[in-house]
């Protein structure tokens, strides 16, 4: 019965293990996606390029049907999973930072170092500001701590805050993922075709 | 576009759709057949009279006593600061939350310690820890702490040490011109923290 780290089913140090190849899975994954490259990234916000939301829609709706049907079949315990707590205000706000910073720069952080991983500049110099950005907000984080904890509502799930099903979370996202995934790609196709040359 | 994508998006709207139909797995905790024989064997669990009674006397807040015996019972008469959990209402969410609280142990006692073994063995099959079972019930807490038989001359000194203790338990407990008066400080409401939910895989992204 899962989870198997927690569970006892395998030792902490297997898990260590085990981390360490889904790491790599997980870094090789991104690279032969696509996401080493910031053209990529930023392509989802001018429109000649949705990888970026189809990968992550595509990992979102694999893991939401295949967590309840794991669930349904008694392999795992979802009671034991972790579940991010959720600070509204905070979120929020970081989460418009990250686009404005996936934009700009052109990475997200994971992506940034697997594609320092393929000797790419401009991720080195965004994976450098990553750390002075994480250094500035250590150091400014009493200033913020009173924004940065408000708004706490637990470790909650979208059917602990509404009731509904998780089942109709999943089906309602999994339609429009997969709505999303034949838009893109004829907004694509339009987009694309006043570019004259697109390469990455 | 590549056929294969209109085979996976028919996949996935499938599987999706599928997920509306099942119901969510509810798992109450459990532990495996082996351990819960291991666990049974083990005579661990079992504590003497003596010790409750000790740590009675000392007011040791880490010590729960549970009377497992039926409402009737315990109504008539129960040691101190006892609870009552009655063996059929243990498996009721009600039921359960004095046990498996951290930093408690709790002792679980009937008139003999056959029904304290059988509550025993139901909560660690619900992976409870820090239960234990009062050796001998209350006859035995009878027998042993309210009319001490004193031991043979021919005992250790160690026999008649316990014999000393119990006969001042006995003073303690009985109120025989000591401390320990009035029968409402017999039962008192014991303030428990819920249960914590299993342990959750710490992460993020």
């Amino acid at each position: 019965m899962g989870p198997i780290a927690i569970n006892g089913l395998i030792s902490a140090n297997l898990n260590l293990v085990i981390a360490v190849f889904l790491g790599m899975g997980f870094g090789f994954v991104l690279e032969a996606s696509g996401f080493s490259s910031a053209r990529n990234i930023a392509g989802a916000f001018y429109g000649y390029n949705f990888v970026v939301v189809r990968v992550f829609f595509t990992a979102v709706i694999v893991t939401m049907v295949g967590l309840l049907y794991l669930s349904y079949f008694g392999w795992l315990n979802l009671s034991q999973i972790f579940i991010l707590p959720t600070y509204l205000p905070s979120m929020i706000t970081g989460s418009v930072i990250m686009g404005l910073g996936m934009i700009i720069g052109g990475f997200c952080p994971g992506t940034s170092f697997a594609a320092v991983a393929i000797g790419k500049i401009d991720a080195l110099f965004f994976a450098i500001g990553l750390y002075i950005g994480i250094f500035i907000f250590a150091e400014v984080f009493p200033f913020l701590e009173k924004f940065y904890l408000s708004g706490y509502l637990g470790h909650i799930t979208l059917t602990d805050l509404t009731g509904i099903k998780a089942g109709w979370w999943a089906f309602g996202f999994t339609v429009i993922a997969l709505v999303a995934f034949w838009v893109t790609a004829s907004i694509e196709k339009k987009v694309r075709k006043k570019i004259k040359e697109y390469k990455f | 576009m590549n056929r294969n994508y209109y085979f996976l998006t028919a996949i996935m709207f499938v599987l999706a759709l599928g997920t509306l139909f099942i119901s969510e797995r509810v798992v109450s905790p459990q532990i495996s057949p082996d351990e819960l024989l291991w666990d049974v064997l083990q005579p661990t669990r079992f504590v003497t009279t003596d010790q409750i009674a000790k740590r009675l006397i000392e007011k040791d807040p880490s010590l729960l006593l549970v009377d497992v015996r039926p409402a009737a019972e315990y109504n008539k008469f129960t040691l101190p600061n006892a609870v009552n959990v009655p063996l059929d209402s243990l498996i009721t969410p009600a039921g359960q939350e004095y046990f498996g609280n951290p930093g408690t142990k709790v002792v679980l006692f009937s008139n003999d310690a056959i029904l304290a073994n059988q509550a025993w063995v139901l909560l660690r099959r619900m992976a409870f820890k820090d239960n234990y079972v009062m050796k001998g019930g209350l006859n035995g807490w009878i027998k042993t702490i309210i009319q001490p038989e004193r031991p043979p001359q021919t005992a250790p000194e160690t026999a008649f040490e316990r014999y000393d203790f119990r006969k001042a338990a006995r003073l303690y407990f009985t109120g025989a011109g000591v401390v320990n008066s009035g029968k409402s400080s017999s039962k008192t409401k014991v303030v428990f923290k819920r249960r914590k939910k299993a342990a959750v895989a710490a992460g993020g992204c």
